[in-house]
């Protein structure tokens, strides 16, 4: 998927303000026309609530999401085509099909207003009363529990445990945004998608999932990403925001339209071993941009799916959003408006570290503020408003070759070094046994005992050769990107050492590898 | 592991690395020596001189000691032996 013009949206919101991000990578003319093209299209979609059958209404859905849809089209059909033939169609599938109205509407106009209650009927005291008994919450917070509406903006590892518990505890409504399909690779932490899922859109598979825990509760699912175009509008129908979101750019635009709309973020995030959670724009407590108002340089973010995460260190964090945003809702309040409370897994400890109050200066939130409508995320982040899209160009194309040029040379018996610069952890789950392995790291590092090593190998390998032409060595990873910073090491690796060597990198890596060229090489 | 140490009244205090910057110092946690008295940003440097890696985050890090916020600037910290210096990089993988 391309992470280029394609994506902006802030610019459509506020042509004037917004012109100050417009990213230097982003075509002109061409891709103010697609832009403008894909906004007509996406409010006209959003304007009405029977969508055509020639340009069914998906929410805010641009071209990413139309692949995507395709993709979750392609994969659905194959499920359905599998369950045909196992035969058992079960509640699930009416459950799917329902929603499936329900979903296509994808961004509907206003919600209307969730009716205030003045009592609690004997079910709903029966279903409830082990909360009802607390006095923290009571009738009282319960009724506001009931009026409440949260957005929940990813369902994926927090979003599933978040969204469990609110719609367990009572919630009025709940908003699901989520733009991805369920793939396998989620089952280890997304609990609310089982693997009869699989293909389908996260956000209806949550919702569905919850509505058989909680069927008195509003669920609401939007297919498609959190955009700068329409996350005001979304925003400001739900009055609390739980960002569960996986990247950088969509974590400074919930932030900034919880600022722009008023409404209090629980925003959590966790990677690896490690969770955060924190309360932003809350009775006068800083936003995120106070905190980080520069983003980081994209090469230094880490991703689920590059850095790995245990399921249990999402739920926790996911429970301890849910805490909060149950404590906002019914009117206990949360205690966390300026903490960052930290969690590390491994120690088995937390931390609550005491914030900077707001900022005064703060871009968004300040007294001054020069961010007064939602702008280009991906552009001002460099990064592209998911976790997937990663693909860094670092290297010429004549730097690079793809999975199928080295197959080919692989065939012909060329001789080359292939190194492998993955992390040892990954090299454990697969590789290719000729490859020999020395981590991107020991490059940075110029550890000298894998330097030996990479130079043996160069002269091993050279001494099958008789020509003068420079070795070849080929650089792989998992993805494609840190073998393109690996590259650049080893073209300046001192050549009276090493010899004459040509270093190029494969596109895509092993992951190109078993998808193009070996299906039984194992894809993580 | 001590920069900084042997000027008179120094403080070993407890460096904690989380997120990104622990990858970046390549571990999670150390004692350094830095000076008693000594301005935020004097402590920020201190720590990134013994990883300069560390330099790159500079300006995407809650630098917390004794788990609150502390600005890199001019602050005047008077450490304790033992206070707990926090680096913060945002998590954002969900």
């Amino acid at each position: 998927r391309g992470c280029g013009p394609r994506s902006a949206g802030g610019s459509a919101s506020c042509a004037g303000c917004a012109s100050g991000w417009r990213p230097s990578w982003r075509g002109g003319d061409t891709a103010e026309q697609e832009e403008d093209g894909e906004r007509e299209r996406d409010e006209a979609a959003c304007g009405a609530r029977q969508p055509s059958a020639a340009e069914p209404a998906r929410g805010d859905a641009g071209d990413a999401e139309d692949e995507d849809g395709a993709r979750g089209l392609r994969e659905r059909l194959a499920a359905e085509l599998a369950r045909g033939d196992s035969g058992d169609a079960d509640e699930e599938d009416e459950d799917d099909d329902e929603e499936e109205e329900e979903g296509s509407l994808g961004f509907p106009a206003e919600l209307p207003p969730l009716p205030a209650r003045s009592a609690l009927s004997a079910a709903e005291i029966l279903r409830y009363s082990r909360q009802l008994v607390l006095p923290e919450l009571g009738v009282r917070g319960q009724l506001r529990l009931a009026r409440s509406s949260v957005l929940v903006v990813g369902c994926g590892g927090l979003g599933c445990p978040l969204a469990q518990y609110l719609a367990a505890a009572g919630v009025g409504r709940l908003g699901l945004v989520d733009h991805d399909v369920v793939e396998t690779s989620n089952l280890q932490r997304q609990v609310l998608h089982g693997e009869a899922r699989r293909g389908r859109p996260k956000a209806r598979s949550a919702a569905a999932a919850l509505r058989r825990l909680n069927s008195a509760v509003q669920y609401v699912p939007y297919r498609g990403a959190l955009r700068p175009r329409s996350a005001l509008r979304l925003v400001r129908q739900y009055d609390i925001v739980a960002d569960c979101s996986d990247n950088v750019p969509t974590r400074y635009l919930v932030s900034d339209a919880c600022v722009l709309a008023g409404k209090p973020l629980v925003s959590g995030s966790a990677l690896r071993l490690e969770g955060q959670l924190a309360v932003y724009n809350y009775r006068g407590g800083p936003c995120y941009r106070c905190l980080f108002p520069r983003p980081p340089p994209p090469d230094t973010v880490t991703n689920c799916a590059d850095g790995g995460v245990l399921g249990a260190v999402t739920g926790i964090i996911g429970c301890l959003q849910a805490l909060e945003v149950l404590k906002i809702a019914s009117g206990m309040g949360s205690s966390l408006s300026g903490y960052m409370l930290m969690f590390d897994a491994l120690e088995g400890r937390f931390r609550n570290i005491k914030l900077r109050p707001r900022k005064a200066d703060c871009a968004v939130c300040g007294d001054s503020p020069s961010v007064t409508c939602l702008q280009d995320y991906e552009a001002f982040c460099g990064s592209c408003a998911t976790d997937k899209c990663r693909a860094l160009q670092l290297l010429p194309g004549a730097d690079r070759v793809s999975v199928q040029q080295y197959k080919a040379l692989l065939d012909a018996r060329v001789p080359h070094v292939l190194l492998d610069v993955r992390p040892p952890v990954e090299a454990e789950i697969c590789r290719l046994p000729h490859a020999l392995h020395i981590p991107l790291r020991s490059l940075q590092d110029r550890d000298q005992e894998s330097l030996q090593r990479l130079q043996n190998r160069i002269g091993e390998e050279k001494q099958r050769t008789d020509d003068q032409t420079p070795l070849p060595v080929y650089v792989v990873c998992k993805l494609g990107n840190d073998s393109q910073k690996a590259v650049k090491i080893l073209q300046e690796l001192p050549a009276e050492e090493f010899g004459s060597v040509v270093a190029k990198d494969i596109k895509g890596g092993l992951m190109a590898w078993a998808t193009k060229i070996d299906s039984t090489f194992p894809q993580y | 592991m001590g920069s900084g140490s042997g000027l008179g009244g120094g403080r070993r205090v407890s460096v904690l690395y989380f997120a990104r910057s622990a990858e970046l110092a390549g571990l999670r946690c150390e004692t350094l020596s830095v000076p008693r008295e000594i301005t935020s940003l004097q402590l920020w440097e201190e720590i990134v001189k013994v990883h300069p890696r560390l330099a790159l985050i500079r300006d995407q890090v809650v630098f917390a000691v004794r788990q609150e916020y502390v600005l890199l600037g001019d602050q005047l910290l008077v450490l304790q032996p033992g206070d707990e210096v926090a680096i913060i990089p945002p998590i954002s993988g969900g």
